[in-house]
């Protein structure tokens, strides 16, 4: 959802130049006619300011100057080419979505979750994954506690004791880190080729420049393929020293594995379909 | 060569987390001080047996066929998908 008091941003690897909305990751650009430079010219600015100057720039009918503008922002947010600054008190923002949700609801569908672009470092492989991970991380922090929560609960409502609870903690702490990982694998082997993280929803996918389809089948494989790695150490270890809560952390690491079968996209680069 | 890669992948995978889970259910066996037994039929997957002092635990050629299920169910997958994405975009049947 965008709202009146938002404003939208040029993410880093995105500029304005010439007239022509220019992506380095892509290595693209796209020419903008006059409306749409008038916009992208004032980010940083309320959409609902923008509405009001485009409207006496152009002599819109206030109403289709909205219903441009916000299409506009709509459709650049989508293809990760703006982010969207949202303002106003979350609870409002809340209330609004909620509203939303219950108008699509009838029709079997959700509000479309707004994407938000981070830059990544991929000058060098510290680098990348330190950048990776930093951009990945408030999103790690929540799928671990959700995890964790959902893991928690299941084990309380079997009776359990507590070492159980050890091992439910551990199993959402290990979802948590395999997110990060999984991302973190993908733009280490990216090293030299811009690339953006993009977060959109529960969707979270790198955009990476053009590459040749070897490579782009060796990234696929490094996303999963470092968690697995990272997950089988746990599990060797634990099998090792005997320790259940080792291999309970591994379980949902070793899981990324499935991300190599015809199910996960990875595993369907990686084979060239 | 696809079809190999496929099959690897799906085998590596389920291999994977065919080995993590049976590791997960044996150290978990063996911290409880239990004895555990599981297999496909006549192929043993992990069993933890206890001896006086000690625990063995064996993980054995059961992984192994479930690797081969795992890469013979992701190449038929993978043969599945090209099919239905290789068909003819301009009629319906």
């Amino acid at each position: 959802m965008i709202a009146g008091t938002d404003s939208v941003d040029l993410p880093p690897g995105v500029s304005l130049r010439e007239g022509r909305l220019e992506d380095i990751v892509r290595g693209d650009s796209w020419a903008l006619n006059g409306s749409g430079a008038f916009v992208l010219g004032r980010v940083g600015c309320p959409l609902d300011v923008i509405v009001r100057e485009i409207s006496d720039a152009f002599e819109l009918p206030l109403e289709a100057a909205r219903l441009d503008v916000l299409r506009f922002a709509w459709a650049l947010n989508t293809l990760a080419l703006v982010n969207v600054v949202q303002r106003g008190s979350r609870i409002r923002r809340l209330a609004d979505w909620v509203t939303l949700a219950l108008r699509l609801a009838p029709a079997g569908a959700f509000p479309i979750p707004l994407a938000r672009r981070h830059s990544l470092d991929t000058r060098s492989v510290p680098r990348a994954l330190a950048s990776a991970l930093t951009a990945t991380g408030p999103r790690i922090a929540a799928v671990a506690l959700l995890a964790t929560a959902v893991a928690l609960q299941l084990a309380a409502a079997s009776g359990a004791t507590g070492s159980v609870f050890l091992l439910a903690m551990a199993l959402g702490a290990g979802t948590g880190i395999g997110l990060g990982l999984h991302e973190a694998g993908h733009v280490a082997s990216l090293r030299g080729v811009p690339s953006a993280l993009v977060l959109r929803g529960r969707r979270t996918f790198v955009l990476h420049a053009p590459v040749d389809e070897r490579r782009r089948a060796f990234v696929a494989l490094c996303g999963p393929g470092m968690v697995v790695m990272v997950g089988l150490a746990f599990v060797v270890a634990g099998v090792a020293i005997v320790t259940p809560g080792l291999v309970i952390l591994g379980l949902p690491l070793t899981a990324h594995a499935l991300s190599l079968t015809m199910i996960g996209g990875d595993g369907r680069v990686a084979c060239g379909i | 060569m696809r079809d190999l890669k496929a099959f690897a992948l799906g085998a590596v995978a389920v291999a994977v987390l065919a080995y993590t889970i049976a590791a997960a259910l044996a150290v978990t066996a063996q911290a409880a001080g239990r004895s555990l037994d599981v297999a496909l039929g006549p192929f043993v997957v992990v069993s933890v047996a206890r001896e006086t002092t000690t625990a063995v635990t064996t993980f054995g050629s059961g992984l192994f066929l479930v690797a081969l299920l795992g890469g013979i169910a992701n190449l038929a997958a993978a043969q599945l998908i090209r099919h239905r994405s290789g068909r003819h975009r301009d009629r319906v049947e």
